[in-house]
């Protein structure tokens, strides 16, 4: 009985890993959408909304990826303390990439309430 | 771009640690690219630091540098996709080997165009064999059939090589083509 419920609860955390995985670009484009965020700052906005403890390490990858494909576009400002932030914000393609999202995940989100009911 | 100091010793060699492990893993980049992503991590560390304690000054660095990950493991993605995007931006052979090498085992699209490339740089030994057996090298025909193209030993008779001094010229003509063609293919690829 123990081993089934260990065995469980490690298929669940490795489908929650996936989740999280397979959420997180939505979530950032979502926080991005709203103003511009500084790496640090995102992290903690990401926490604040989800209580997701993000892997800081993947969160610059990503950001890098969604640059790359022109979705969120990057600057850097100086700061008073010499270390200047890099500001990410929404590109335009990023916004209508966004819309398309939301709509997949509404519809998603709408197929799973009735499959739970 | 100022460097962050910290009070307590330990935890600057912790600091300098870091980030001479992140030079490190970082060096097969571009210049450009290697003062974005090191001022970004530190960028990263300083607003998570900042407003910590002497005496808590490692605890919280520590905390950030876990968070963060191993440079070696975490970097790696972006150092590779980093590569690819100079590769194909420059066509410079050096950043291509590199670039494929950081991407080998990202699909099996990489291991062929790996593999079109070594044959592009073996078709370069034609030229060399032009040269030690011209008379068995170069475009061969008989009566009008084309025989092949290449190092060609055992042909049929009445045949004749139609290039003849233009042969190297068209060996080196097509490896370039082939090299742009494969190169645009794998800027193709990283952008799937």
């Amino acid at each position: 009985m123990y081993y089934i419920c260990r065995m469980n609860s490690e298929f669940v955390q490795n489908w929650f890993s996936q989740v999280k995985k397979g959420t997180l670009t939505y979530i950032i484009l979502n926080i991005l959408s709203e103003k511009e965020y500084y790496g640090y700052e995102l992290v903690q906005e990401i926490k604040r909304h989800t209580t997701l403890e993000v892997a800081e390490g993947t969160l610059y990858p990503l950001l890098n990826r969604l640059k790359t494909e022109g979705i969120v576009e990057s600057k850097w400002v100086e700061q008073e303390s010499g270390i200047p932030r890099k500001y990410y914000t929404l590109s335009a393609d990023g916004r209508t990439t966004l819309f398309e999202m939301r709509t997949i995940w509404s519809t998603l989100e709408t197929a799973i309430r009735k499959i739970q009911k | 771009m100022k460097e962050q100091t910290f009070n307590n010793q330990t935890a600057q060699k912790i600091y300098d640690d870091y980030f001479k492990r992140v030079r490190r893993c970082i060096a097969i980049l571009s210049e450009d690219d290697q003062r974005e992503l090191t001022m970004e991590l530190k960028s990263h560390v300083y607003e998570a630091t900042r407003n910590s304690t002497p005496e808590r000054e490692i605890d919280i660095l520590m905390d950030v540098l876990n968070k963060l990950g191993m440079p070696e493991e975490v970097l790696q993605p972006m150092v590779a996709d980093k590569k690819i995007r100079q590769a194909t931006r420059t066509f410079n052979p050096r950043h291509i080997l590199q670039a494929l090498t950081l991407n080998i085992t990202n699909g099996a699209g990489y291991v062929v165009l790996a593999a079109i490339y070594l044959l592009i740089s073996t078709f370069g030994l034609l030229i060399f064999l032009k040269f030690i057996h011209p008379s068995d090298t170069g475009l061969f025909v008989s009566n009008g059939r084309l025989i092949g193209f290449g190092f060609i030993l055992d042909r049929p008779a009445g045949n004749r090589e139609v290039l003849g001094n233009m042969f190297v010229p068209v060996v080196i003509m097509i490896m370039i083509i082939a090299y742009l063609l494969n190169t645009l293919l794998l800027r193709l690829l990283r952008r799937k």
